[in-house]
């Protein structure tokens, strides 16, 4: 069925379409039958062209600067389509601001009982602020994850960590959750699982992670997971 | 509407973004991004939806701008449209989560909203002229629908009227503004 040879039930579609009252079932039918009728389309088109004009009145609201990363973070992500087109992206900037954030999650471990043998800083790729600190051992089975900045959470969505391969898929280290230090379990010994990654990522996914086992959100931050000794 | 320079001046930020050009975007971003945010926050209501739904829109923006057809729509009507569209479809989604406690309430009969604004203000042109030559009811339910994003369900719990009654009123109310807006200058 269509609204074909209907001006009258036409028109009032595109306008209910444009206003936005029209939902449900009755809404996607009329974005399907789009695709196909271009006049029905300019329909619509000329609708939205008359109604929002109104949308001036609307009191502006500045979004919050995150909006804006996201929006590029998104861009580079999908221009390059590759995970492993971030790993060139210059980290090596940041290299000193590792060096210093390592020496100072390192120097903690040794209490414990041996230094972390893997470390990753990850940042945010604008302002090169450190957000999160991920170590394990070489034998250990847990990654270790410290939040440095707690606002990094997004309500209603999850943050989820992923090792960067060098050769392969992204794979799910798990979700990063509000507590400021967490331990990951890891499948396979750090040195195993870690050994051939050299960075890790986090992604903005629905909440409780990734559906589909692979990033599907913008990546929000990134750094390189360095082998220590 | 926006004054004709500030089209133009969108309208070339689009098509220098269209060919790829990010400081062209960054710039679009920056004049367009406050009054859509507006838009998205008042229909969804909520802070974080309204950043994702935003968000994804400037993503599109970026990615369909090169299939943009300034004879079709003015820049800003066409991502406004872009935007509305966005977050009816999210409302849509199978099991939105409830209200996040202390999500800011934007829908509002107290404080002035933007019907107000436009019974007021001279702006937004030949359309704001029209939607307030529109008996109050007409008026009421088109700029609810519009800016809070209210169904014709919504419509009718929110202003205590029958389904049907509504229904009308959308209907005749659109239709009275079609007729203004062609006889407007």
């Amino acid at each position: 069925m269509n609204c074909k040879g209907k001006p009258e039930l036409r028109e009032r579609l595109a306008a209910e379409y444009a206003l936005g009252t029209l939902r449900g079932r009755a809404r996607a039918r009329l974005k399907r039958w789009m695709r196909d009728d271009a006049e029905l389309a300019r329909e619509v088109a000329k609708w939205e062209s008359r109604l929002a004009p109104l949308a001036q009145a609307v009191s502006p609201v500045a979004p919050p600067a995150r909006v804006w990363q996201a929006v590029q973070n998104r861009l580079d992500g999908t221009r390059k389509m590759s995970f492993s087109v971030w790993k060139a992206l210059g980290w090596m900037a940041s290299g000193a601001a590792i060096a210093l954030v390592a020496v100072t999650f390192l120097l903690p471990s040794l209490r414990d009982t041996t230094p972390a043998a893997y470390v990753a800083v990850l940042s945010d790729a604008k302002t090169n602020r450190a957000v999160l600190v991920a170590t394990a051992g070489h034998a250990d089975k847990v990654l270790r994850v410290n939040t440095l900045d707690p606002s990094i959470q997004v309500s209603g969505r999850s943050l989820e960590l992923w090792a960067l391969p060098r050769d392969g898929k992204p794979k799910s280290l798990g979700v990063i959750g509000a507590a400021q230090r967490a331990a990951l379990r890891l499948d396979a010994p750090a040195e195993k699982s870690l050994g051939d990654v050299p960075a890790l990522a986090i992604s903005l996914e629905p909440q409780g992670g990734s559906p589909t086992g692979q990033p599907t959100g913008p990546v929000l931050y990134s750094g390189p997971c360095v082998k220590y000794w | 509407m926006a004054p004709p320079a500030q089209v133009d001046a969108l309208g070339e930020l689009l098509s220098r973004s269209a060919l790829g050009d990010r400081a062209a975007f960054a710039r679009l971003y920056q004049a367009t991004s406050s009054k859509l945010y507006g838009v998205a926050l008042r229909i969804l209501r909520r802070e974080d939806w309204a950043e994702e739904v935003l968000q994804e829109c400037y993503v599109n923006v970026w990615r369909h701008a090169p299939e943009y057809n300034a004879s079709r729509a003015a820049p800003m009507t066409w991502m406004t449209s872009i935007v509305r569209n966005r977050c009816l479809d999210w409302l849509r989604r199978p099991n939105p989560e409830p209200l996040a406690e202390g999500a800011e309430e934007y829908i509002e009969d107290g404080g002035p909203g933007p019907l107000d604004q436009l019974e007021r203000s001279q702006e937004a042109g030949a359309v704001a002229r029209c939607l307030r030559a529109l008996e109050a009811k007409q008026r009421q339910a088109i700029a609810l629908a519009f800016f809070d994003g209210l169904s014709h369900a919504e419509l009718a719990q929110h202003l205590r009227e029958p389904l049907g009654t509504v229904k009308t009123w959308i209907r005749r109310g659109l239709s009275k503004l079609k007729t203004c807006l062609a006889e407007q200058p």
